[in-house]
Formats: structure tokens, C-alpha cells, sequence
């Protein structure tokens, strides 16, 4: 009887230790082999992406990302100098969609560069102390380059200054980890969100122009994107005089990006508010449960003004199509954010031409009042897909997320 | 009327009234009085909040939350905790969503297979705690991080839309009503039933009130606590397919809200966090009251941080009406005034 205990107790010992090992080493195996794999997948690639990208370019801004594609008519885009060095991608966080496709845009930016001779990528699956090590392990790898998603913000800013202290170039982009440029690592390559509010507040103006009632919403309280973001808006559209009024929280009502807290926080906003003309967010597809909310209490659905998702795309293709249609305009998700800190990076590490911006402004994509830049849905793809990914088509996409 | 009469004519039937009033479990009085007066307190300042979209907005959660507290509340009755709630719930959701892969027929096989990975990761969980000793705190902490793994592994994080009979199951309406509410109503009455008024439910009981009292009595302690965790794993499962309805697209991680919310309505249903006797009705009440308060609280349009102060208030002062000896508080005020007036009274 114990002696069946022991082995019973050994065995689910065992049994989750391996499983557990299973769950873990899955995402540091594939870190491993991952660049082999990808530098085929990504050259294969690199030769089709220059053809699709000034149809979807047009609308994107002068980032170090566009520079370099619109100049890439040559083999060897500008960032790209002589010198050869092994570069490191170092993700806080890599298990969703969006960081997924990110990942991918990334290494087909750096197999661009001839002279990017091995890219390591590492996934920090959102613990601090694997992203330090991570970044460390880097280093003695011998990355020449390091690029960083610093998921952790501030936490991992002792990290970044060891790596850069010990010569590399350190490349944070998205979030900001504290420090500046020059002292505590090479660049950081901000998102410029101020630029999202700017568009949004044009296209409210140009859709409502004798004036709404607009509702803002982001992630996080406090987060510098949607802080940033409806700053902006409430600023632009604060000058047009009192045509245009804000209701919710300011900045903006907080959501988490979470599907049920958006959805309790729409509802909520639904019953209180009479009249909601323009909801302004940060993540499109997080609303797409939530809008339903105003068909059902018999009001339409206000104009929208977000960001892109396949999702999104068909949840308003449906809505037009039942006679429930809204307007729309999104930006880009800003998977392509990833190019121009690898841009940066490889340029600084490799001699090449560096960059002459160092942030990211995400591209207008879809508006359906105007005719060129059409909402976009594939009822043949997975919802969770990204039109708006420059590198990466969206069938791409279902099949690397597969 | 009959009972009026009976028990103004015998001794005994007065005690029998006295009886039933004091088997009315406290944390089931004082948690309707609490809804009760959180409804009332809705309706006089966020009136927006008790409308009807808000209200139907709010039920298919609240009975989401009131399910997978059922099964929170048979791991506590047990003395024990189960973290791995999240990692359940998430696991649910991921299946059910990425199984289905938006297709009707393969909705039913997905949430099988969703079952029986439950099932088994309770009998795990059930294991180490009962059999093995572990802390539960410890052994459904391993198990979260197993169930994580597996929704990585199985999702990569990608959060994918449900089935329409997913959606329509759940967040359909029936008489006007979620249906995600019947179902907690159901999971309500056949919990209760089972634990107050079978057998195997007594000896559960049994064994949570008092372990070595039970032992003694001749109960296999053990078997009782394993089946806790394989219990709650089956709730924690139909919580999570309904949630997994509610929402159109659900992340991978849906199940992270559910820890601290779980244990809460627990224990505002009065639920003792050291074990013994549980309070099924008294705990869905407890969901329905974090539910509506959350509701309340954006009804009021206050701030982000008020929102999160309010609910904590909320959650501090429910909890100190069961932990707190308000008795003993009040003897020892109500002495210190006595104590405090001079000498012989004026």
C-alpha cells in the first residue's frame, strides 16, 4: 500500500515536472531553432514584401521602417552596412497574435540584411527574471545588437544599461523602460501614439463635422499609449470650440485591452449616456463583443475610430450588411513597429545608414469614407489576423498562427 | 398560517421555529441583506446602472463567477484553496474556443476533451492535497502553471472567436433571462442538494466541519478532500465554457480574473477560509453581489481609482462582518462607556 503511494506520488511527480518542462522548453526551443527555420522561411519573403509595400505604405509616415522599404528597390536597403554581426531579439512577452506576427515582421526585416548573420530570438513569456536573464544570456551569446520588447518597463532598465555598458547596441522600442538615449542604452524607438490622436481627431472632424459626443478608450490606467493617444484627441477637438463633447473618464475609460471589461464598460457607458456618437480606442478587435451592446438597446452604433483587426473588418462588412452599418476608420496595429527598431539596430551595429527617426507612427489603414482605403474583412481567414502587417500577408499570418 | 397556529400551541414547535431560524446560515442572512441593500443603493445613485442593459450585461458574469465560486467554495469547505482556478478557466476557454475553431459540430467533442483535461488535473490536485499532504496552496499553484503550459502550448496565446452555439447557449436570452443564469441557478440547487441532502454530501460535509472527528467516525478523510478539487474542477469547467460564450473573442488568460473574485464570494457567503461547513446559495449571492457592485461602480462614472477603492471597501467590510467579533467589539465599547462615566452615576 505505501510502497503504491511512493510510485503513484513519484509518478504524478514526474508526470508534471514534464509536463511543466513541456510548457516551458516549447517556447525556448523554438527561440533555438527558430532562426534557422525562419532566416529560409523570412528569405523567401523578403523577396515578394517590397512589391506589396507602396500600395500599403502610402498612408505611413516618415518612420525608420518606411525609409527603408521605399528605398529597398536595391538588395541591401540603406540600414544595412558591412560589418557582420549576430543579432538579438529579445521579447518580454511572446504568446499572443499580435506579438506573434511582430516576432515574424522583425526577423524578415533583419533577413534583409545580408550582413545579420544569426538572429537569436528569446521569449521573456512575461517574467521578469527570465527577460533579464534573457537579455543577459544575449550578451554572452556575443550579440553584436540587441533589440528589446521591455514588457517589464522600468524593472528591466538595469538590464539594458549592463548590455549597452558591455558594448552592445541596445535597442528598446514600444514600451518605455526609463533612461534616455545615449546614457542608459543606444535609442529607444518610442510608438508615437500623439500621432494616433491626431489622425483620430481629423477623421472625427471629417466624419461628424457639425460636432459628437465621443467616448475614449484604452488599456491600463495610465498607459502611456492611450494616455498620449486621447490626450491629443481631447486636445484637437477641445479647439474646434464646445462642438464636440467628451463623456467617461478622462483621459479615457479603462478596459485593461481586456474583452469582458470592455464589454461591462460599454454596457455601462450604453446606459448612461444618452447620446454616443464616436468611440475613439486604442484595440479595435477588444470592442467587437461590446458593440452589439447599442443595437440592443436600439441605438445605433457610433462611428469608430481604432485600430485594425480581421475581426473588426467583418464584424462591420456584417454590420453594413444587416443594415446596422457604422463608420469607420483604423491605423495600423503597429505590428510593423518592430522594423524600424530593427532598422536602428542593425544600422548602428553594422556601419549602415542610421535611421533619421526614432519613432514609430502607426499608418492610416481602413476608412470607410473614403473609398481608397476600403474596411477590410476575409471571412476565409482566422479573425484574429492583421491586414494591416506590411511584411506579412494576412494568409501568411493564418498560417504561421496555425 | 398553520405554522403560526402550531407553534403558538406547542412548546416544541416553538423550538422547532427557533430551530430552522438559527439553521438559516448567517452568511446567507447578512449576504441578502447585502444585495438587497446594494440594489437599493444602485437604484438612488447610478440609477443608469440598474437598467436593463446594464443589468442583463451584468447577469451572464455574475453567473459565471457564481459557478466557478461553487466549486472555489468545496475546496475551502475542505480547508484548502485552489489556485489553479485560473489556469482552469483559461484552459476552458482556449478548447472550447480554438477546438470549435468557429464550428458548431465540433463544439460538443471540444468541451469534452475540455472536461476530461479538467477532471484529470483535479484528480491531480485531489492527489497531492489529500493523498500526499501537500499545501494546497503549493500543489495548485504546480498545477496553474501545468494548465498554462498547456493553454500556450495549445493556443500560443491567440485569442480566437467562439462557435455561434457557444454564444447562443450562453449569452442567448430564455423569458428575457441570460441563459448563462439558469445555468448557475442549476449548478446552485444540484450543489446544495448533493452536500446537504445526500449522504456522500453529509460525509463531505462531515469531514470539512471537523477532519479528525470524521476519521473517527469511520469517514475515508481523504477520498473527501481528493473529490473537493475533482468537484470544483467540474465547475470551474462549465464556468468557463459560458464565459467562453459571453465573449465574442476571448483571450487566452480570461481565466486571471477569477482567483481573488472565486475566494471573495466565498467568503462574503460566509464560507469559514479554515473549512468546514459551505454555503452554496450564500456564495452565488456572493457573486451576485461583486458582479452588481462592479456594475454600480461604473454606473457612477467615478474614476478608475474610486472604482477599485469602492469594490475594495466593499469586499474589507463584507469580510470583517463575518471575521470580526462584533459581540466582543460591542461589550468591550459598550464597558469602556460604562467604565467612562463617573463613579456612581449623576
Amino acid at each position: 500500500m505505501k510502497r503504491n503511494r511512493i510510485i503513484l506520488t513519484t509518478g504524478a511527480a514526474v508526470t508534471a515536472l514534464v509536463l511543466a518542462a513541456c510548457g516551458g522548453s516549447s517556447d525556448s526551443d523554438s527561440a533555438a531553432e527558430a532562426p534557422q527555420e525562419d532566416a529560409a522561411s523570412s528569405e523567401e519573403a523578403v523577396e515578394e514584401a517590397p512589391e506589396e509595400e507602396p500600395a500599403d505604405d502610402s498612408g505611413s509616415d516618415d518612420s525608420g521602417a518606411d525609409d527603408a522599404a521605399d528605398s529597398g528597390a536595391g538588395d541591401v536597403p540603406p540600414w544595412c552596412g558591412p560589418n557582420e554581426i549576430t543579432l538579438g531579439f529579445a521579447d518580454g512577452f511572446g504568446g499572443n497574435n499580435w506579438r506573434l506576427v511582430t516576432t515574424e515582421t522583425g526577423r524578415r526585416e533583419a533577413a534583409k540584411c545580408p550582413s545579420v548573420k544569426e538572429l537569436i530570438y528569446t521569449d521573456g513569456q512575461g517574467d521578469l527574471q527570465k527577460s533579464i536573464s534573457d537579455i543577459q544570456g544575449l550578451v554572452s551569446q556575443g550579440a553584436d545588437a540587441v533589440v528589446v520588447f521591455p514588457d517589464a518597463s522600468e524593472a528591466i532598465l538595469p538590464t539594458l544599461q549592463e548590455a549597452y555598458g558591455a558594448g552592445v547596441v541596445t535597442v528598446p522600442y514600444r514600451v518605455y523602460p526609463g533612461g534616455s538615449d545615449g546614457d542608459d542604452y543606444t535609442a529607444y524607438i518610442a510608438l508615437d501614439a500623439t500621432n494616433d490622436g491626431a489622425n483620430y481627431c481629423a477623421w472625427i472632424k471629417k466624419a461628424r463635422p457639425d460636432g459628437a459626443t465621443v467616448l475614449v478608450t484604452s488599456g491600463p490606467k495610465g498607459n502611456s499609449q492611450g494616455t498620449d493617444m486621447a490626450t491629443e484627441l481631447r486636445a484637437c477637438l477641445g479647439a474646434e470650440g464646445d462642438k464636440y463633447t467628451f463623456v467617461g473618464e478622462d483621459p479615457f475609460e479603462v478596459t485593461n485591452w481586456d474583452p469582458a471589461e470592455t464589454q461591462k464598460v460599454i454596457t455601462a457607458a450604453v446606459a448612461k449616456y444618452p447620446e454616443i456618437d464616436v468611440i475613439a480606442s486604442d484595440f479595435g478587435p477588444s470592442l467587437v463583443g461590446a458593440l452589439p451592446e447599442f443595437t440592443k438597446a436600439g441605438r445605433p452604433i457610433p462611428a469608430l475610430a481604432t485600430s485594425d483587426g480581421n475581426i473588426l473588418g467583418c464584424f462591420w462588412q456584417d454590420q453594413q450588411d444587416a443594415g446596422n452599418g457604422f463608420d469607420m476608420m483604423t491605423v495600423a496595429t503597429g505590428n510593423d513597429h518592430a522594423r524600424t527598431a530593427i532598422d536602428y539596430a542593425v544600422a548602428v551595429a553594422t556601419g549602415g545608414e542610421i535611421p533619421s527617426s526614432t519613432a514609430h507612427q502607426h499608418a492610416l489603414f481602413e476608412d470607410s469614407l473614403d473609398p481608397d482605403r476600403p474596411v477590410q474583412c476575409d471571412t476565409s481567414l482566422p479573425d484574429y489576423v492583421f491586414h494591416s502587417a506590411e511584411l506579412i500577408t494576412a494568409q501568411e499570418q493564418a498560417a504561421l498562427l496555425e | 398560517m398553520a405554522l403560526d397556529t402550531a407553534v403558538q400551541e406547542s412548546t416544541p414547535a416553538v423550538q422547532e421555529r427557533a430551530g430552522l431560524w438559527n439553521r438559516v446560515p448567517r452568511g446567507l442572512i447578512t449576504i441578502s441583506i447585502g444585495v438587497l441593500l446594494l440594489f437599493l443603493v444602485s437604484y438612488v445613485f447610478a440609477p443608469s446602472s440598474m437598467t436593463k442593459g446594464p443589468l442583463l450585461g451584468m447577469l451572464p458574469f455574475a453567473a459565471v463567477l457564481a459557478i466557478v465560486s461553487l466549486g472555489q467554495t468545496l475546496v475551502v469547505q475542505q480547508g484548502g484553496i485552489d489556485i489553479s482556478i485560473m489556469g482552469a478557466i483559461s484552459l476552458t476557454v482556449v478548447i472550447a474556443t480554438h477546438g470549435a475553431d468557429g464550428d458548431d459540430s465540433r463544439v460538443v467533442p471540444a468541451l469534452f476533451t475540455a472536461l476530461v483535461v479538467l477532471v484529470i488535473a483535479g484528480l491531480v490536485n485531489g492527489f497531492l492535497v489529500g493523498r500526499v499532504g501537500l499545501n494546497p496552496i503549493i500543489a495548485t499553484l504546480g498545477m496553474n502553471a501545468v494548465l498554462y503550459a498547456i493553454v500556450l502550448g495549445y493556443s500560443g496565446g491567440i485569442p480566437q472567436m467562439n462557435a455561434d452555439l457557444l454564444s447562443s447557449m450562453a449569452s442567448g436570452l430564455t423569458l428575457g433571462i441570460p441563459n448563462a443564469v439558469f445555468y448557475a441557478i442549476a449548478a446552485v440547487v444540484v450543489v446544495t442538494v448533493v452536500v446537504k441532502r445526500t449522504v456522500p454530501g453529509r460525509k463531505f460535509e462531515a469531514v470539512g466541519a471537523n477532519p479528525t472527528a470524521a476519521w473517527a467516525a469511520g469517514l475515508r478523510v481523504k477520498n473527501q478532500q481528493m473529490s473537493a478539487y475533482v468537484w470544483a474542477m467540474v465547475l470551474y469547467w462549465l464556468g468557463g465554457v459560458l464565459l467562453a460564450g459571453i465573449l465574442k473573442q476571448p483571450t487566452a488568460y480570461q481565466g486571471d480574473d477569477y482567483l481573488l473574485p472565486s475566494v471573495a464570494a466565498v467568503v462574503l457567503g460566509g464560507t469559514s477560509l479554515l473549512g468546514g461547513r459551505g454555503f452554496p446559495v450564500a456564495t452565488a449571492l456572493g457573486a451576485l453581489f461583486l458582479s452588481q457592485l462592479s456594475n454600480f461602480v461604473l454606473g457612477l462614472g467615478v474614476s478608475f481609482a474610486i472604482r477599485t477603492i469602492v469594490e475594495a471597501l466593499a469586499l474589507v467590510i463584507g469580510v470583517a462582518l463575518y471575521t470580526l467579533n462584533w459581540k466582543g467589539i460591542r461589550a468591550r465599547v459598550l464597558g469602556k462607556n460604562l467604565s467612562g462615566s463617573p463613579p456612581g452615576g449623576s
